[in-house]
């Protein structure tokens, strides 16, 4: 009674080796597909890295172009080669005693110009890449479970003891 | 039978494992051997490339925004001796367009690199864009040419060209002496001379960096940020400077004086609106110097030329006599034309005495003795106390390379003697540059305050712009004096019916006729000859010093100096858009307005 008891309940040898064969394939198509994930991936960005590179140098060779034009431009447009040409016009310098002075209302005499903007300007900086796109999985989930609970929870602890803990902004000058 | 296959297996696990263990051991071993250390790191040589990347250098602007330094571009051009394929075609071909001897290059492309011989040899660090154009035109031309069935067609590689900065004047020989120069042909460890180029040569030339760019795609990091360096902008405008340096070549040649100066400089800021000297060097071939600026000979001889400047430094003895409360514009003085001090005779520019004149007068008529006079009443501790707070016993601190000053005598050194009080109080004995001249006489203009002279205006650093605000550098007069001295020199000017007079405009200002010292002695055969003058004088907004050394076709200052002084301020009042004073005065009373020219 009992043998029949224990042979009802065993699986079919021919059974049993399916389901290992199986688990093998299972667990050898899982890591074939994480391998497949992490060489796209991996292929990518260095694909994508090689042409970041290749834009830095264009970059580069664009900003060295732009500042040979402006000499360029500079040495057409130079104090003696505009004297040159105003000479070739038959213009001459006024004399202040002939001048004619105008009334103008509400005329704003234009400034000096300036290179580039104040540095009181405040302009909030993002981030032009988030880190969602630059972090991997891992850092991601280390943020996930472990950083940002702890900051969230901080900052409840801060505003129960009733310190003012305002949102973080990168300024820069 | 169960038994026998048991101990077979066994076995083979034994031997596998065995086999396995031994490989295992012999890797571990393999790896941590010198050689296998050396191999590795041999090859993180081949894993990257460290590159120094030096910083795009500052521009310079001028106070309109106008481009007076910058950089172009051209182009290294070298032969990648692994490459080279056809060494003759390489070599004709870069020594027709390069310009360069065909033998040498030649050589260069037929050897063999290693072994002692260099893999890259640099043929020419400056090759223009055109030249470059020419290259790549023959370069497409071979690659499309059809060739016959086993003929080779004709290629330049190894002949490699990369793209570099190379630091450019625009504007030439214009106001070189204030900007100075870079030597761009050293590529690396170039530095600036004289002029705003070496006062802010560490921060226009920026932060040359070490860079590591991997080869290994999984390693690729964005390229490190090398931020240009500090771009300048200057307080002077290109027109006022070109049409000052214009004005001081005619000076020259209409005087024959053997070289001149000329700073117009605004008194209430310190900002030098023109600085113009002779000879200017082109600073796009700046290897020119020695052969233009043979020693001693100054870069910029207004902020590095001592001369004895005469009858102008009076205007600071009678500001130190009006300040002082020795004198007042009415006090009298009865010149008989000598006076002796020390034991040497003081005598006027025309060896004779003007009777009874009052403070103006001894300004209008330049008259030594009085001035001399003057200075013994003052007495050696405040006269050269007030010479102090003027600034001539050190530099201006202009920041342009290259300052330099002449000590200023005092009493108790050795050099100094009673004689040097009288002398020093119209100007001679006393070596002065034109830069401390200028800021010390500024101070009159400025209700008697001294600013620091400077040419720069404001700095552009990581895309902000920082301006530069005016620096007091000291009160040497109060602003009753510096009014006071203003209307004296106004009324001086007009009752002498200057040369220096500029017609619709009032104007401050005083000749100088200084004697130039000699081994032998003082010498009034050459002289140096000067005019300082500001206005308009209710409201200066300028201050021109001029400075003509031994002019020939007279030897005062009031006709040479004064009439290019005139001449200038006609044409500067129109660049500067300062009305004539009947217009100006009208509308500052508010019956009319004035919005610009026509």
């Amino acid at each position: 009674m009992k043998k029949n008891l224990v042979q009802a309940y065993k699986q079919a040898p021919w059974r049993t080796q399916i389901q290992w064969i199986g688990i093998f394939l299972l667990v050898l198509v899982g890591v074939a597909v994480v391998a497949g994930v992490y060489l796209m991936i991996s292929g990518r960005a260095a694909a994508t890295g090689r042409r970041i590179q290749s834009l830095e140098a264009e970059i580069s060779a664009l900003e060295m172009e732009i500042n040979d034009l402006k000499t360029q431009y500079a040495q057409v447009s130079s104090a003696k080669s505009l004297s040159e040409r105003a000479e070739a016009l038959n213009m001459t310098l006024l004399d202040p005693l002939k001048a004619m002075y105008i009334e103008v209302p509400g005329y704003v005499p234009p400034s000096q110009p300036a290179l580039a903007p104040p540095p009181t300007v405040e302009d909030i900086s993002t981030p032009v890449l988030l880190p969602e796109f630059t972090a991997s999985l891992w850092d991601w989930l280390r943020l996930q479970v472990f950083i940002e609970p702890n900051l969230s929870t901080e900052s409840t602890e801060s505003n129960d003891t009733g310190l003012i803990s305002p949102a973080p902004t990168e300024v820069t000058p | 039978m169960r038994t026998t296959n048991w101990n077979r297996f066994f076995i083979i696990c034994v031997l596998a494992s065995v086999i396995a263990g031994v490989a295992g051991i012999q890797l571990i071993r393999i790896q941590n051997i010198e050689g296998a250390k050396q191999i590795l790191a041999d090859s993180e040589a081949y894993q990257g490339i460290n590159r120094m990347i030096y910083p795009e250098r500052g521009s310079i602007y001028d106070s309109d925004g106008r481009l007076l330094a910058g950089n172009e571009v051209v182009y290294e051009v070298g032969l990648d001796l692994q490459a080279i394929q056809q060494p003759e075609t390489v070599a004709s071909v870069a020594s027709s367009v390069l310009g360069l001897d065909y033998s040498r290059v030649l050589g260069y492309a037929q050897m063999t690199p290693g072994n002692g011989n260099p893999y890259f040899i640099v043929l020419d660090g400056f090759v223009s864009k055109d030249k470059i154009a020419q290259l790549e035109s023959i370069k497409e031309d071979y690659a499309n040419r059809s060739t016959k069935r086993g003929e080779g067609r004709p290629n330049l590689l190894g002949l490699v060209w990369t793209a570099n900065n190379k630091r450019s004047y625009p504007e030439g020989t214009l106001a070189s002496n204030m900007l100075g120069f870079y030597s761009f042909l050293d590529r690396t460890d170039g530095i600036g001379y004289f002029g705003v180029e070496e006062a802010y040569d560490d921060l226009m030339a920026g932060e040359p960096k070490q860079v590591y760019s991997a080869i290994d795609p999984n390693l690729l990091t964005s390229l490190e940020e090398v931020p240009p360096g500090v771009t300048v902008q200057l307080t002077f405008n290109r027109e006022i400077q070109a049409m000052t340096e214009k004005k001081l070549d005619e000076a020259i040649e209409w005087s024959g004086a053997e070289n001149g100066t000329i700073i117009v400089y605004n008194p209430e800021t310190g900002e030098i609106i023109a600085m113009a000297t002779a000879p200017r060097l082109d600073p796009n071939e700046y290897w020119n110097y020695s052969e233009l600026f043979p020693n001693p000979k100054p870069f910029n001889s207004a902020i590095s030329s001592t001369y004895e400047p005469g009858s102008v430094f009076k205007v600071l003895t009678m500001a130190a006599g009006l300040d002082s409360g020795v004198v007042t514009a009415t006090t009298t003085f009865n010149d008989t034309g000598s006076l002796n001090v020390g034991g040497a005779t003081i005598y006027n520019w025309n060896m004779g005495g003007w009777g009874e004149v009052d403070m103006t007068g001894c300004m209008q008529h330049s008259l030594n003795v009085c001035l001399a006079w003057l200075g013994m009443e003052l007495g050696p501790d405040r006269f050269y106390s007030y010479m102090k707070s003027f600034g001539f016993d050190r530099n201006t601190g202009i920041d342009l390379g290259g300052e330099s000053h002449w000590p200023l005598k005092l009493p108790g050194d050795g050099l100094w003697y009673e004689v040097d009080l009288a002398t020093n109080s119209f100007g001679q004995g006393i070596s002065v540059t034109p830069i401390q001249m200028v800021t010390a006489i500024g101070a009159i203009a400025n209700d008697g305050k001294m600013m620091a002279p400077h040419v720069v205006k404001a700095m552009v650093i990581d895309g902000k712009q920082y301006n530069i605000d005016p620096v007091v550098v000291g009160t040497p007069v109060s602003a009753e004096t510096a009014h006071t001295l203003t209307t004296m020199l106004v009324n001086s000017l007009e009752n002498e019916a200057s040369n220096a007079l500029v017609e619709g405009y009032s104007l401050a200002g005083k000749t100088g006729t200084g004697e130039i010292a000699t081994p032998l002695g003082y010498t009034n055969s050459s002289t140096n000859t000067s005019f300082v003058g500001w206005g308009p004088a209710d409201d200066p907004e300028f201050l021109v010093y001029v400075w003509l050394e031994k002019p020939e076709i007279s030897i005062w200052g009031s006709e040479v100096a004064a009439p290019v002084f005139s001449d200038l301020v006609s044409d500067l009042v129109v660049l500067m858009n300062i009305p004539p004073d009947s217009i100006r005065l009208a509308d500052k009373l508010g019956t009319s307005s004035i919005a610009g020219t026509e």
